[in-house]
Order: structure tokens, then sequence, then C-alpha cells
């Protein structure tokens, strides 16, 4: 039996493989991707100090790392189911059957696309696949695209392709409907674009974020948009369909209020030969929803999360969660939960001999710091959903143990 | 093509317009919407459209999405071969 298997190769989950192999546990690694490094292979960006952060790289030395260790991991391997043992986990994956003490899910997020008309046609793609195609794969998706969703994430990755040489003809707002909610509201996607300022080139931008009230930005919103590096940022306009024959050609768009409604008469057809659908992300629960655990349903971490602890464990024995499957963050606060619940294992498992509380106690401490300090905030009020989570949390867990 | 056609399950092609009267007409939820059309029963798991059904309940006045999971997951998670289930080796 081995001590410790992690689902996800990204930086909770390496980062739980370096701190529980420091230990001296015997760790695998699984992750369905053909290579290590999770979403962190999809990021390329500069801070605000200059320096760019390269994720391929960051990825690597994670890696190299938890090689030197010792730590098994496993590329294109899928799990598909686990179940509980009389002591331990069972882990069933298309490799092979794993039987392990410990269990960590670090298996990050997925997607939430929005459907709009004309979505199934050839050349339409989530913005995190357009970003694995440039920055992963080197592929560029296409010549000309159209970005339909404005948030933190579309805007990044619309820097991203154009740093591979990719046109971006324009990012604008789905159409309201049912299915898009806030997504298409240019208030509230004011107030959420406005957490990025801080990362936008220009001075002006940068200093409007700090004192720009969302109803008023959205309202004074330029009706042709502004710029971030070259790129048109409209709020004011909206996709009403992807048209094409055999595939993407264009996009049919129009003029909206600052509440949302299409201005009549404003219809009008862009170009493209393909269009990203940035609809947010949302954690990626299923393995902690087959093992049972209980969640929370909590709209600012991205949806429903697995109830856990500060240490990161789960309601269910020797299972642990790290990373974006308890929130969607940044990776540097991936990285440092994996941190946490690699020690916490190794304090389950008696390998920390000295102090181990202390030593947890400094990496929770490095989490809450590193929130604080992440250059994007995904959603408003992580910080405090947090702290009601662990409240209630552990509240949970003590319940659960004591009986 | 108008709104209503847009497909909201992929893998079961099934559109908006479906989700909507099967709403409309039973008062249900998301996992009644599922049974009853097949929306999230394809090979994907509902990976791709399972937010998008929650949320669709939601506002067309069905139970609101809570702390359980409404459309379970079930295993296997991820596509296989009956090949790997029955244990065979790779």
């Amino acid at each position: 039996m081995i001590d410790l298997v992690i689902v996800g190769a990204g930086p909770a989950g390496l980062g739980a493989a370096i701190s529980a192999a420091e230990y001296g546990l015997e760790v695998c690694v699984l992750d369905e991707f053909v290579k290590p490094g999770g979403r962190l292979l999809g990021q390329l960006h500069e801070e605000p100090d200059g320096k760019w952060v390269n994720g391929i790289a960051e990825a690597q030395k994670l890696y190299y790392r938890a090689l030197q260790l010792g730590v098994k991991i496993k590329c294109g391997v899928s799990v598909y189911d686990i179940a509980k043992l009389e002591s331990g986990w069972c882990v069933y994956t298309t490799d092979q059957i794993y039987e392990t003490e410990c269990l960590l899910l670090a298996t990050g997020a997925s997607e939430t696309p929005i459907p709009v008309p004309g979505w199934t046609l050839p050349g339409v793609m989530s913005i995190g696949a357009a970003q694995v195609m440039g920055n992963v794969h080197r592929v560029k998706p296409g010549e000309k695209g159209i970005i339909i969703g404005v948030n933190v994430l579309s805007v990044a990755i619309a820097r991203e392709l154009q740093l591979c040489g990719v046109h971006i003809e324009s990012i604008l707002l789905p159409q309201s409907s049912f299915v898009s909610g806030d997504s298409a509201h240019p208030e509230k996607m004011m107030e959420s674009l406005l957490r990025l300022t801080h990362l936008a080139p220009s001075p002006l931008i940068r200093f409007g974020g700090k004192w720009v009230n969302p109803k008023i930005g959205a309202r004074l919103y330029p009706r042709n948009g502004f710029k971030m590096w070259g790129i048109p940022i409209q709020l004011r306009k909206t996709a009403l369909e992807i048209l094409g024959e055999y595939q993407v050609e264009g996009v049919r768009i129009a003029d909206i209020s600052a509440t949302g409604e299409v201005v009549p008469g404003t219809e009008k057809v862009l170009s493209a030969d393909f269009v990203c659908i940035a609809g947010g992300l949302t954690p990626m629960s299923e393995l902690a929803s087959v093992a049972g655990c209980s969640f929370r349903y909590i709209p600012e971490l991205g949806g429903h999360i697995p109830i856990h602890n500060e240490c990161m464990q789960t309601n269910l024995k020797g299972l642990y969660v790290a990373g974006n499957i308890t929130g969607v963050e940044s990776a540097k606060v991936a990285r440092a939960q994996g941190t946490v619940a690699g020690l916490s294992v190794a304090r389950e498992l008696h390998a920390i001999k000295q102090r181990a509380d202390e030593i947890i106690d400094i990496a929770k401490k490095e989490v809450i710091d590193t929130r604080r300090n992440a250059l994007i905030q995904f959603q408003a009020g992580i910080e405090r959903e947090r702290e009601e989570l662990y409240d209630k949390g552990n509240n949970v867990f003590e319940e659960k143990i004591s009986v | 093509m108008s709104g209503d056609q847009t497909v909201i399950c992929r893998c079961e092609e099934i559109t908006l317009k479906e989700i909507k009267e099967t709403v409309e007409r039973f008062q249900c939820s998301s996992r009644e919407v599922k049974l009853r059309t097949r929306a999230g029963m394809g090979p994907c798991g509902g990976r791709t459209c399972r937010c998008m059904i929650d949320r669709l309940v939601e506002q067309l006045g069905g139970p609101k999405i809570s702390n359980d999971v409404s459309l379970s997951y079930r295993p296997p998670v991820r596509p296989v071969s009956f090949g790997i289930l029955g244990g065979e080796p790779k």
C-alpha cells in the first residue's frame, strides 16, 4: 500500500507531493494530461514589477523537485472511480488499481461555457482550449478571433493569444438570456473587470480601477470600448449569434444599454475564423462526490465545494483536497494549499516527528498571505467565504469525527 | 438560428427549447429535467452542460441551487473501455 496517491499534477498536486515526500512518504501523482503542470502550463504574464511569469518553467521546477524526492508521476492516466477501504482508499485508473493510505484530490477546475446560438460550429472553443493550443501545443487556434465573455480569465488569455501572434478582434459580452446570467450584464462585468485593472498597461485604467463605481463605469463606458494591450474590450456590445456554414465565419453583434438590453438598429457582423467562449470556472469535484463528501454551494468560490478544513482534510478519513477543487483561485494559492495538504498527510501518517502542528500552522498562514497578495482575484469575497467555510467546515468535521 | 434552438446538452443534442418546455410543464428539478430529456446523460457525463442545466432550472423558477449536488456523479467519471473495467491489462 502506497502512503499517498494524488490525483492531479498541477501546482496543488505537485506542491503536496513535494512537502509529503520531504517527510519520507511514498507518493504517487496521477494526471490525465500528457504533461505535468496542470493549468500552470497555460500561464504567461507580466507581473507589476515587470517580471514575466512563465508557467511552463514553473511547472518544470516543481516536476523536477518532486522527481528528485522520489515521487512517482504518471501522466496520461485517468482516475475513473475511488472507493473507501477498511483502512485507506482504492483508486481505479485507466492504468492500474492503486491502494493507498491517504488520497489527495487536486483535480482543479473545469470551464463552464455559455451556450450561444451557433456554438456547436467547428472553430468555437472554450477560452481555456485556446490557451492550451497556443501556450502548450504552440498551435494558433486561428488568425483572427472573437472572445465572448468579459472576465479576468478571458482578458488574461486574450493577451496570451496576442503574444502567440493571434489577432483578437474583440472581447464582448454574451447576450442576456436564461443561460448567461450575470455574464451578460455590463455593470456586473465592470465590477469583475475592475479587479484586473492593476494588470493593465495603461496608468489611466489602473488609476480608474481604484475609484470607478461599477454602476457609473458601465453607464459611462465608451460605446466602442477601451483597449488593453490594443485589444478592444467591449462591455456595451453583445454577441447575438456565431455565424458560418461549415465553420466559424463571424459573429453577429449589437450594441447594448448599461443594463444589457439590445439597442435596435445597431446589429452588424464581425468576421473571425475562431471564437472563444469564456464562461468561467467551476471546481472539478466528481471524485469527491463519488467518494461521498459533503458539499457546500458557494458561488464566490465557483460552485459546489467539498467541505474541508484549513488543513485540507475532508469529512472522510484519509481524504484530502487542495487547489481549485476547493475554490477557484490563482496557481500560487493552489501551490500553498498543496503544501498544507502534503504536511497534513505526513502528520496523519506520523511522519513528522517534531512540532507538526507548528509546521502546519506556518504553511496555513502562507496560504492566507498568498491569497491576500494574489495578482488576480477571480471573484470578489473569496477571503470572507473561505473564513465562513472553515468555521462551518470545522464544525461539520468535528461532528463527523465524534460519531 | 433563434436562441431557443441553441443546443444545451451537446452529447444528447437537447435544445434550450426542450429544457424550457420541460421545466414549465412539470415545474421540476434539474434531476427530473435530466431524466425526462436525457440532458447530461451522454458520454461526457454532463461535464459540459451540468452547471447550465442547474442554472436554467433555477432561472425558470425551479428549485434554487442548494448545497446538495442535484445532478449526481456516478462512476466511471471518465469514459473507459470495458476491457479496463474488467481488469484487462493495458
